[in-house]
């Protein structure tokens, strides 16, 4: 190890004496470990949420229901409130300026704008 | 962000006794451990892990939390990026939580064979029980803590400022973190987590949105656009608007208020050397060098040719000399003496004189040709053609009838070579004659044909529908789709096979033809115009869809190329938070969030919603946005009815105060009433874990 990197002391110790069982142990090296984590999707489904009481809080209702408000529509390269679609791209946009602009776009672009707002095309 | 100074190990450890917590605050960016009683954590730092391999040892190590970039030299990490525990804001990956208590645990000064203190660790609102099992059974099973108990940040933030006098009893906890925001009502100082409601947006989101904004609007400084920077330009720049239609409206009007708004950030440039234009002596002294490099080659070029003439001459005597020589030997002796000149017969001896002649004659006449071009008046090359014969030597009679001879020839080259020139000339002006002839002929043909159905692309006649390519291509097609079964299979053998399939595709004709329809209708109604107005001139008008595409003139890079502006994006990426739509999640914005979250309260009664909505407290690190407070209570002021009290504060301090009250929670007598051991994890089993829930009041 270089000197400057032990100076900087961000290596986490490979052995801890508060430790039970050591990371190298628990994990040993070379061992090819598949995913043995679930996500939070996983994790959800096995909590089995739908045979307890609805009145009890958990996890997955006391998440907020849609907006009530109708949504606004904004330019997707300005952020200006945008009267108009493009219908060749889909993008929302404010005036002629922006217009021309999302005309020059090259499609890679305009799938990434779209992206922000969740509304690309996705090819599965 | 400039990367935090990594935290050094408390030496402390021992002193304090066993029974004393370790209150640890696990948020999602964040995590924070420390001693309950004291006022600040020991030990904060980013709650992420590196694992990359060290280049020399080509082992793989642990990194915890933030550190310097200019270390990772060594690292290769091309594997491993920084990775979180975390799953939106539930903890899901307990290798990686290991390391990070690990971290944690080492840094506090831990030395003995265990963690021996109770342990108060943050989670989120209902944390899964999956997760929270989990979790108290890495710290039982990894650690050998004695009790464990859980509780969450938002709350222990509202409880710490409801001490200070912030807030009340009853009131409103808006918690908006990394991965998740929260509302949390509370009741007498209990918070009613029935009622509370989560959006999953958070400042993540929100660095993201801008980051992707600024790349987009920037693509020449995509690499300057990292991750921290925008982080760091977030929290020093972006702001929460009171009403964004009105904010975004001044923008685009261009007013002066909004300029004022913007915020430059400046990358590294540097200006590139100007350069002069050279100067009147610079450039003759170039082209003096420039003659005399040029003199001197053609110097060389003469030398060498004179060399070779003369190096010829000799050869063309020692011929000659030998052809001499070869008349006094005896007719018997020619082989023997031959032998020795390298000659086979007289003949070949003979051949080689006439060749060196050639060579010679061909090098003498290429020097006069240069001679001819250096200096082209001739006139002193033929000094003797106009001196009468009688007044010269016969010496000088041989080189007048020489130079005759040259002249002669030389002028029957030149006439030569003017005569094929103007020949092509001629040639071509005929060419030219043809095409007029032919052009005007088709012009004569298009204007009978301009009044009827006209088809520039042609080939189509009368009743038929398609024209001959598109024929070929359907004959094709036909032919391809029944050529089934018929013997085996040998399409493709030959590299001819896949022509088919360009006469197939469609776009050879289908794109254009929508075109040609329009140019006839253009046509006819040109002409149509002109019939009517003779000064009509057609113009060719670019349509929007035809945009000519301007050649980018080369154009030196000046300091603002390399700016990079702040203008809608400081208030329009934060706006997120209010109108999860902009970033296509569909779930309500935060001062809605308050009103569900309100509705959502079992125990009615217009003085509870009265007394929630006049202490509002916002904490967490999302709330650190200048303008969040008044936007709330502009939001929340619309949806409560008319008059109602609405008091929004801030926490003392939005990111450590959830720590604090973890802290001043665990400092509590009672505290040790509401842990659970190793024991009663084991026997209770996971449902009670699932109720088990802290009483946040004693």
């Amino acid at each position: 190890m270089e000197a400057e990197v032990l100076e900087a002391n961000i290596l986490l110790p490979t052995h801890l004496s508060f430790k039970r069982i050591q990371m190298s142990e628990k994990y040993p090296k070379g061992h090819a470990r598949g995913r043995h984590w679930k996500h939070l999707k996983q994790i959800l489904q096995a909590e089995n949420y739908q045979i307890y009481s609805s009145n009890e809080p958990n996890y997955v209702n006391i998440e907020s229901p849609p907006s009530m408000y109708p949504s606004k529509k904004f330019c997707d390269i300005t952020g200006f409130e945008a009267p108009y679609i493009d219908p060749r791209t889909n993008l929302r946009y404010a005036n002629t300026d922006v217009f021309k602009c999302i005309r020059s776009l090259p499609n890679e672009y305009v799938q990434r704008y779209l992206a922000l707002r969740n509304a690309a095309v996705v090819l599965k | 962000m400039p990367y935090a100074t990594r935290p050094s190990r408390q030496s402390d450890y021992n002193l304090f006794d066993s029974s004393c917590p370790i209150v640890i605050d696990n948020g999602c960016f964040n995590f924070r451990i420390g001693w309950t009683g004291e006022s600040d954590p020991r030990i904060t730092f980013r709650n992420m892990v590196q694992r990359p391999r060290h280049k020399a040892t080509g082992e793989t190590v642990t990194i915890v939390g933030d550190h310097d970039p200019a270390l990772m030299k060594y690292f290769d990490c091309t594997r491993s990026s920084h990775r979180s525990a975390f799953d939106g804001n539930v903890v899901y990956q307990f290798e990686i939580m290991e390391y990070i208590l690990d971290y944690g645990f080492e840094r506090m000064g831990a030395d003995g064979s265990q963690v021996d203190h109770p342990i108060l660790i943050t989670e989120c609102v209902c944390n899964p029980v999956q997760s929270r099992s989990k979790l108290a059974e890495l710290l039982f099973e990894g650690y050998g803590v004695p009790s464990v108990a859980f509780g969450v940040d938002a709350v222990f933030s509202y409880k710490y400022n409801q001490q200070l006098g912030v807030c009340d009893k009853d009131g409103l906890a808006i918690c908006s973190g990394l991965n998740t925001s929260h509302i949390i009502p509370f009741v007498n100082g209990e918070p009613v987590f029935e009622a509370c409601c989560r959006t999953n947006i958070g400042g993540y989101h929100v660095t993201d949105y801008l980051k992707q904004l600024l790349s987009l609007k920037y693509p020449n400084h995509m690499s300057n656009i990292t991750w921290e920077k925008v982080e760091d330009l977030k929290m020093e720049h972006c702001y929460v608007a009171l009403d964004y239609a009105s904010e975004v409206r001044l923008f685009q009007k261009g007013a002066k208020e909004a300029e004022e708004k913007n915020r430059c950030w400046q990358l590294p440039w540097i200006p590139p050397p100007a350069e002069e234009p050279p100067s009147e002596e610079e450039i003759a002294r170039k082209a003096a060098i420039k003659e005399k490099q040029g003199q001197r080659l053609r110097e060389m070029a003469a030398a060498k040719r004179s060399s070779r003439i003369t190096e010829l001459e000799n050869e063309l005597q020692g011929l000659e000399f030998l052809l001499h020589q070869l008349e006094n030997v005896q007719e018997n002796d020619v082989p023997s003496f031959l032998s020795e000149t390298g000659y086979i017969s007289k003949l070949e001896i003979e051949s080689a004189v006439v060749r060196v002649t050639q060579s010679l004659k061909k090098a003498k006449r290429e020097q006069v040709e240069i001679e001819e071009k250096m200096d082209p008046s001739m006139t002193e090359k033929y000094t003797l053609i106009n001196i009468p014969d009688n007044m010269l030597s016969p010496e000088q009679l041989k080189e007048k009838r020489k130079q005759l001879f040259i002249k002669t020839t030389s002028e029957g080259r030149q006439r030569a070579k003017q005569k094929r020139f103007e020949e092509e000339l001629d040639r071509e002006r005929q060419n030219e004659l043809d095409e007029k002839k032919r052009l005007g002929k088709r012009l004569k043909v298009n204007g009978t044909h301009t009044n009827e159905s006209h088809n520039s692309s042609g080939g189509v006649g009368r009743g038929e529908r398609l024209n001959a390519a598109q024929k070929e291509r359907m004959r094709l097609l036909t032919t391809a789709a029944f050529d089934r079964g018929k013997g085996e299979d040998t399409f493709g053998t030959r590299d001819e096979d896949w022509q088919l399939y360009k006469l197939m595709s469609k776009d050879i004709d289908d794109d254009d033809e929508g075109q040609d329809e329009d140019e006839a209708e253009l046509a006819r109604v040109t002409s149509r115009l002109q019939d009517i107005d003779p000064t009509f001139v057609a113009k060719s008008e670019i349509g929007p869809f035809q945009t000519i595409v301007e050649i980018p003139r080369f154009r030196p890079l000046t300091k603002e190329d390399f700016q990079i502006i702040l203008g809608v994006e400081r208030f329009r990426c934060p706006e997120i938070l209010f109108q999860p739509n902009m970033i296509g999640i569909d779930q309500a914005g935060m001062d809605e969030m308050a009103g569900i979250s309100i509705r959502r309260l079992p125990l009615k009664g217009n003085s509870v919603e009265e007394r929630i909505t006049n202490s509002i407290l916002m904490t967490g690190g999302s709330c650190l946005f200048p303008g969040m407070g008044e936007r709330l209570e502009a939001g929340i002021r619309k949806i409560r009815p008319f008059e109602s009290p609405i008091r929004v504060v801030r926490a003392s301090d939005p990111v450590l105060d959830a720590w604090r009250g973890a802290a001043a929670f665990a400092a509590a007598v009672p505290f040790s009433e509401q842990t659970f051991s190793r024991q009663d994890y084991y026997e209770k089993g996971e449902d009670w874990l699932r109720r088990y829930n802290l009483r946040y009041t004693f």
